[in-house]
């Protein structure tokens, strides 16, 4: 189902575009913590995350940006097949009855034979 | 102490000067804030300002002197704060209490050092500490947007799986209900049903809310008591078909194990998830289905339709008259039932026999069963492929002619079957069932038939026609015949050729209601002389069930004489044929004669056998009356197998051989 990145789903890409976003949240997170860090932020830590953030940025409106670009337009129900899908139910019925026929037909083949085996 | 008053002047205008001519001048009009702002500074602020500078050359000639105490510096400077505190709060009031006089400025008193140092020191502590409540916050929202994502992305992830089957449809709620999402609805009824007639209660079914509980899972609504499936009965007959679908089976059980499904969500596959929303949407969707057909059904009743009657009509159940004596109900029931004791059988009926699929049947050894019941149900058709039918029909006649209509509209006459015409589909069916019924009691008189006549074999061919049935009964020579026959005439290869039938068949038609047999008693079409002119015989009857079995009997053994007379002639013996008789030709003249009896309600054998010798009198042999002693004489032969009848010939052909009477 989840095949290499190119050939994901459009929905599992505005999946991952939500979990870049919850990311970047927790990044902001870790930011604010380092600064507010009583020994003085870490210049390099800070960086790391500041880059982060922003290159998630980037890829969060890219992702974004193709997916709205590739949306169809809304078609109301144009192809409907509740009427196939009635079909189908119909002729699932038939099946059903059919095989709970043969089921019936061999039970009693075996049951003969049973009873030939027995008087033979 | 002196204390010193001093009084205002009242306030009259008093005159300051008068000049010669009389002018007389007051004093300028001092404005209300000048009044005021003189009466400010009147204030005199110099003795508390020596005081100040008196007491503090006093206190520093005495702190020289005495021995400090710690905290004496920190006394006066607190009583010397105090002091200008007031100053200052009596000037503020002051200020307040007189418009007149407001502040102009402010200067900061510079900072000394250690003060700027400390609130510097302060403001960044604050500032740690938002930024600290800063950083919790965006942890905390983050993890409650993760948590939000995983619940939306289950739900919507269950909703494009809906959305791909089924017509989902979206309501925005309110904006004045704040923080509600929109809400989602799917809509079971198909667009160009909506034209046709539908009850209420199917259209409260045809749109269900999806929910969405705390943990994101879509669940969808499933109103039990709303879903009805449609039923057909005959009074007073109970089917052994148990209306146990598959389906049903697994809505039951999806209904019934709720909780531990829910306990098990972690780590599903989602499309476990949607498999039950699915069923129950499917149960919904054929329940409507079922009630249009009903509705339909009830419509279609009030149309005359031949030989159908209604008898009672009422809100679900219609019960209708076909034919004589037949009646048939149409009910919708609740779906899910759980009334296990409808469902066992009291009488010992066996299995209704329907006219399906049947492809063969051999020797009928059902046939003696089927006289110890006393109920004629035995013929009727199984109820529940009644109710297959019927969906089928309507289905096919009226939505798919309907959808075309709508889609086609400039046409005007639509390529579809004669017989399921959509007005005309209760008719049809109707006339189905009364058909059904009667093709049993056919195919059961067959089958009599065939129990009792040995090398008579019956098929049942299916015409994909529900008022059609069609049989054929096969004459087959048995293999040590043709074998032995082969034998006798080694070099005839092909027999083909020659047209020598090992098959003679008998066709049953039933349409409708009137049958139509048709027997050969010919060369096979297959033959390559065209022989057509030698006696190409296939009669056609059509008769009523009365007479059928002895129209069978009738071309049966004319086709056995038929055949006889055949072999007879490869042998090399002079035959005759007649209607049921075949003449054999011995010397002097004599006759001999096999003649054929059919008797339908002969138990022990439909067709038997007499041997008539008939010595030179010329007369048509004929099965006469037991006292007629005259020249003829009657042997009854019985009952005879094929090969019985072979090798009789077989035998006359020694006699003819060897000569002399018998």
């Amino acid at each position: 189902m989840l095949g290499p990145q190119n050939q994901s789903t459009s929905l599992q890409r505005l999946n991952h575009a939500e979990k870049m976003i919850v990311h970047a949240l927790e990044l902001s997170g870790l930011a604010m913590d380092e600064l507010a860090n009583s020994t003085g932020p870490r210049t390099d830590v800070l960086d790391g995350h500041c880059g982060e953030f922003m290159q998630s940025m980037k890829e969060i409106q890219t992702t974004l940006r193709e997916e709205i670009k590739s949306a169809c337009d809304y078609r109301p129900f144009e192809k409907c097949d509740y009427g196939a899908r009635i079909s189908n139910e119909i002729c699932c019925q038939k099946l059903e009855y059919i095989a709970e026929k043969l089921d019936r037909m061999k039970k009693t083949i075996v049951q003969f034979n049973d009873d030939a085996n027995l008087t033979s | 102490m002196n204390m010193e008053i001093d009084l205002d002047k009242l306030p009259l205008k008093r005159l300051e000067a008068i000049d010669e001519a009389g002018n007389e001048q007051f004093p300028l009009d001092i404005g209300y804030e000048e009044k005021r702002l003189n009466m400010v500074r009147r204030i005199d602020f110099s003795s508390v300002v020596e005081e100040r500078d008196a007491k503090k050359q006093k206190n520093s000639k005495e702190a020289a002197g005495t021995q400090p105490w710690p905290w004496q510096s920190l006394v006066e400077n607190l009583q010397v704060a105090q002091q200008e505190l007031s100053i200052i709060l009596d000037l503020i009031n002051t200020v307040e209490a007189n418009d007149a006089v407001t502040v102009a400025g402010m200067q900061r008193p510079k900072q000394l050092p250690h003060e700027s140092l400390s609130d510097i020191v302060v403001s960044s502590a604050t500032k740690l500490q938002r930024l600290r409540h800063l950083g919790r916050y965006f942890k905390q929202s983050s993890k409650a947007l993760e948590q939000q994502v995983t619940r939306e992305t289950r739900f919507y992830d269950s909703l494009i799986r809906l959305q791909q089957n089924w017509k989902v449809k979206r309501q925005h709620v309110g904006i004045s209900v704040p923080g509600s999402e929109s809400c989602f609805t799917i809509d079971l009824l198909h667009n160009s049903m909506t034209d046709l007639v539908l009850s209420s209660r199917s259209s409260i079914l045809s749109t269900v809310h999806i929910d969405q509980d705390h943990a994101g899972v879509l669940t969808v609504k499933f109103p039990l008591r709303l879903c009805r499936r449609l039923s057909i009965e005959f009074p007073g007959f109970h089917s052994n078909h148990e209306q146990k679908s598959f389906q049903k089976g697994k809505v039951e059980s999806v209904l019934h194990t709720r909780e531990d499904e829910k306990m098990a969500l972690a780590g599903e596959d989602v499309n476990e998830h949607v498999k039950d929303s699915h069923l129950i949407l499917r149960e919904m969707h054929r329940s409507i289905f079922q009630e249009q057909v009903f509705n339909l059904v009830n419509q279609k009743s009030y149309n005359y339709l031949p030989g159908v009657n209604v008898i009672s009509m009422q809100d679900d159940c219609l019960q209708l008259s076909i034919g004589h004596g037949t009646y048939v109900s149409f009910r919708l029931l609740p779906s899910l039932e759980e009334e296990p004791n409808e469902k066992m059988n009291s009488n010992n009926q066996p299995q209704n026999r329907e006219s399906g699929i049947r492809s063969t049947s051999s020797l009928g050894s059902e046939t003696v069963d089927e006289k110890s019941y006393p109920m004629d149900y035995l013929n009727f058709p199984d109820p529940a492929s009644l109710e297959i039918f019927l969906q089928y029909l309507f289905h096919e006649g009226v939505f798919l002619k309907f959808k075309e209509r709508r889609t086609y509209a400039p046409r005007l006459v639509m390529p579809s079957q004669p017989t399921s015409d959509g007005c005309n589909f209760l008719g049809h069916f109707c006339m189905t069932i009364s058909h059904r019924i009667f093709s049993m009691r056919v195919m059961s008189m067959l089958e009599g038939l065939v129990a009792r006549v040995p090398y008579l074999h019956l098929h049942y061919h299916p015409t994909w026609h529900s008022r059609i049935s069609s049989w054929c009964l096969s004459l087959k020579v048995p293999l040590s015949i043709l074998h032995s026959r082969r034998r006798i005439k080694p070099s005839e290869s092909n027999d083909l050729k020659r047209g020598f039938r090992s098959h003679f068949h008998t066709k049953v038609v039933l349409n409708g209601d009137q049958i139509n047999v048709s027997g050969e008693g010919t060369h096979e079409v297959g033959s390559l002389r065209g022989d057509f002119a030698a006696g190409c015989l296939i009669n056609c009857y059509s008769c009523d069930l009365v007479d059928l079995p002895m129209v069978i009997l009738q071309q049966v053994a004319g086709q056995v004489i038929h055949w006889l007379h055949e072999e007879a002639l490869i042998i090399g013996l002079k035959v005759s044929r007649d209607f049921l008789c075949l003449w054999f030709s011995l010397d002097q003249g004599d006759k001999l004669g096999l003649v054929a009896n059919v008797n339908a309600g002969d138990i022990r054998g439909c067709i038997s056998w007499w041997l008539v010798f008939d010595d030179s009198s010329m007369e048509e042999g004929k099965l006469g009356a037991t006292d007629d002693g005259e020249r003829r004489s009657h042997k009854f032969l019985g009952n005879l197998s094929l090969e019985t009848l072979y090798s009789t010939l077989m035998d006359l052909v020694s006699l003819s051989v060897y000569g002399g009477g018998h």
